[in-house]
């Protein structure tokens, strides 16, 4: 497979990137009511990074996370994964890009009620027609912290753990990018702590490259990076974020825009 | 007061269940119409005799068949709106104003329902009359009349069908997941024991008994009202005994394991309609064959039990397969978030379509299967005593027929929903219900 995670420490010239967009745009709606949600956004993340992306409500934050997880198609623009451009198809195409190259991790924990955790955690790889090996699904729920859950339903665990699951779900493919929107924001402040601390896990110890969008700074300053979004356009970058650093410079985010930096 | 509220701002949500009280208002209106009919002065005694003897046997089918109906599409519509009720229960309203709310609802849908079904009844009743006189079954002299019968008749047992039906299905919505599976077992091993007596006793006819046909046929009925209330255990069998791979598959057996409860109504519309169909017209086919061979004319008792049984048959059907539809459709359209889940977790369209497919074809084969074993079971001693033989020919193409019928509307049904259903980008399917 891939050994990015090893590799890292080693190459000194730039790591191919695992994420590509350049001048992505996307408008919703139609002339009269057109709303731009993303303009023009060029930007690059290399492999085994955890980046933040960060801004008010309809900053596009969403959006930008859509277009480039391929969830949904950009009006102009290119998106890369992992060095393969994503290009049009159907949504059977889409998909099928997308196992494999992406992980998933909702707000919402989109577990399928009707599964187990662990039926859950293979799901991905049952739909993509893998060879399922239930030892390697025990290994990565035990390393989220749920081994002794494999049997439960997701309406009898609560929502970190659920959320945890989601994670191990996500990490089951062994994908090159993990999109987390918004992977805190119904959790209680423990529960965030450990899925937080995970992610950062998964960027570390297995070489992933996290994308996450979050309005919150504490989540965000366990990423390695933060991107700033306002109103559709890259509005600023900080490394090595700090929560109060984050807090301040969200609250002139507007300045920024207005005197048009 | 919430009741006119809720029907007003969601007169869409109302549709299936404004449509079954319809149909089985019309159907009911109809057919009693028969009894104001034959209540007239001056009516023969045999025109008068057809005449009830059809209002009485359909009548009471139909408000059977109302009442399923209407508990079906009410407990499929109170079930969807959990999240409501439960909304309305946090801010503050008591059980009881709930099941005002919906029984209300379910009243006032049922008025409408069978306002609206007086017209088409009064058509459906006067071809229906004009259809016995065809026949010879009645005297052209007699008059059509649709009175009071038919009036009361039909709109109260609408209206008692649907309060009746929404009483329950929104007392089993308040009060949580409670099992009262033993009540229901009895019921059923008795429906398959007494089920199993009739269909015998049949061999205690003699072939020329006028009323042979009755045991076997109400046997055949029994069982499989039996084998329906045990539905979700024979589903469970079913599912055991599956080697299904492939991820769609494998996700079918799962999603139908876990609801094999809420699947129950459907399974149980399944069996009885092909036992029910399979049964009368098989027996019918073998009785006008049998007197074909004798070489005597049908007598007007032989065409009266002719047109009853395709009478019923007809109902059964039109009916079951509007239950169908209309359980299948709202069951599936329900499941825009579940399909969206499963898209974002890798699943192209095709594989939940295939999965819809598979769970539809799994529903199909159970009830048939079930449906199909209750009705050889009354077809079978009818035809020993009857003619001789074993197993009639006819049994293979009309059960082929309603078999494809039944995997036509359960499969075309599920199959076109999920397909509208997964029109809705995943993204935005996953948060419209969230």
């Amino acid at each position: 497979m891939f050994r990015t995670g090893s590799r890292r420490g080693h190459d000194q010239g730039p790591a191919p990137e695992a994420l590509r967009l350049v001048k992505v745009t996307r408008t919703y709606g139609s002339d009269d009511s057109a709303v731009t949600a993303l303009d023009g956004v060029t930007l690059g993340l290399g492999r085994g990074t955890f980046t933040a992306v960060m801004g008010p409500s309809g900053s596009g934050k969403s959006t930008l996370l859509h277009c480039a997880a391929g969830l949904d198609r950009p009006d102009s623009g290119i998106v890369r994964i992992d060095g393969t451009e994503l290009t049009g198809g159907g949504e059977a195409e889409l998909t099928k890009f997308r196992r494999g190259r992406i992980g998933f991790v909702f707000q919402q924990y989109n577990l399928l009620e009707t599964l187990t955790v662990a039926q859950n955690t293979v799901l991905p790889l049952k739909l993509a027609g893998q060879r399922v090996d239930r030892r390697r699904a025990k290994e990565v729920l035990t390393s989220v912290g749920l081994g002794d859950r494999l049997g439960h339903r997701p309406d009898q665990l609560s929502g970190g753990q659920r959320q945890r699951v989601a994670i191990a779900r996500a990490l089951v493919t062994e994908p090159r990018v993990i999109f987390a929107d918004e992977p805190t924001g119904a959790l209680d402040t423990r529960s965030a702590r450990d899925v937080l601390r995970l992610l950062q896990q998964a960027v570390r110890v297995h070489g992933r490259t996290v994308v996450m969008v979050t309005h919150d700074p504490v989540a965000a300053s366990y990423a390695d990076s933060v991107l700033f979004l306002a109103d559709g356009r890259l509005a600023g970058r900080m490394d090595a974020p700090t929560p109060d650093a984050v807090a301040e410079r969200l609250a002139h985010l507007g300045d920024d825009v207005a005197m048009g930096v | 007061m919430l009741a006119m509220r809720s029907i007003r701002h969601r007169p869409g949500r109302f549709l299936a269940t404004l449509l079954s009280a319809f149909l089985g208002a019309a159907i009911i209106m109809t057919f009693n119409s028969m009894h104001d009919t034959a209540g007239q002065q001056g009516v023969d005694s045999t025109s008068s005799e057809t005449l009830s003897t059809a209002a009485g046997v359909v009548g009471g089918y139909g408000t059977l068949l109302v009442f399923f109906a209407v508990a079906s599409t009410l407990t499929v519509n109170v079930r969807q709106r959990a999240a409501e009720l439960e909304l309305l229960r946090c801010s503050g309203a008591t059980p009881a104003q709930l099941k005002r709310m919906v029984v209300g609802e379910a009243v006032v849908v049922a008025l409408v329902g069978a306002a609206m079904a007086i017209g088409p009844a009064m058509l459906g009743g006067r071809a229906l009359l004009e259809m016995f006189q065809d026949s010879g079954q009645v005297a052209e002299s007699v008059p059509y009349s649709f009175g009071t019968i038919a009036y009361v008749t039909g709109i109260d047992i609408t209206l008692l069908a649907s309060a009746g039906a929404a009483f329950l299905a929104v007392r089993r919505a308040t009060r949580g997941q409670e099992r009262r599976g033993g009540a229901r077992r009895f019921l059923a091993y008795g429906a398959l024991l007494v089920g199993t007596v009739s269909v015998a006793s049949t061999f205690a006819f003699s072939a020329s008994d006028a009323a042979l046909m009755a045991p076997a046929a109400y046997g055949a009925i029994l069982l499989s009202v039996g084998f329906a209330m045990l539905a979700p255990r024979l589903l469970e069998g079913v599912l055991n005994r599956l080697p299904l791979n492939g991820a769609s598959g494998w996700l079918a057996v799962r999603n139908l394991r876990e609801r094999a409860g809420q699947l129950a109504g459907i399974l149980m519309s399944l069996i009885l309609f092909t036992a029910v169909a399979t049964a009368t017209l098989t027996m019918q086919a073998v009785e006008s064959d049998t007197v074909e061979a004798l070489g005597i004319t049908k007598s007007v008792d032989d065409k009266n039990l002719e047109t009853l049984n395709f009478t019923v048959v007809g109902i059964i059907v039109v009916f079951v397969c509007v239950m169908l539809v209309n359980s299948l459709y709202a069951a599936t359209s329900y499941r825009v978030r579940e399909f969206g889940q499963q898209r974002l977790a890798g699943a192209t369209p095709g594989q939940v379509l295939g999965t819809v497919g598979v769970e539809g074809l799994v529903l199909t084969v159970t009830g048939v299967l079930f449906g199909a074993l209750a009705a050889l079971a009354g077809i079978i001693p009818f035809t020993v005593v009857r003619s001789d033989g074993v197993l009639p020919g006819e049994v293979y193409g009309i059960g082929a027929a309603v078999v494809a019928v039944a995997a036509a509307v359960t499969l075309g049904t599920s199959l076109l929903t999920a397909r509208r259903v997964l029109r809705v980008p995943a993204v935005g399917a996953v948060a419209v219900a969230s």
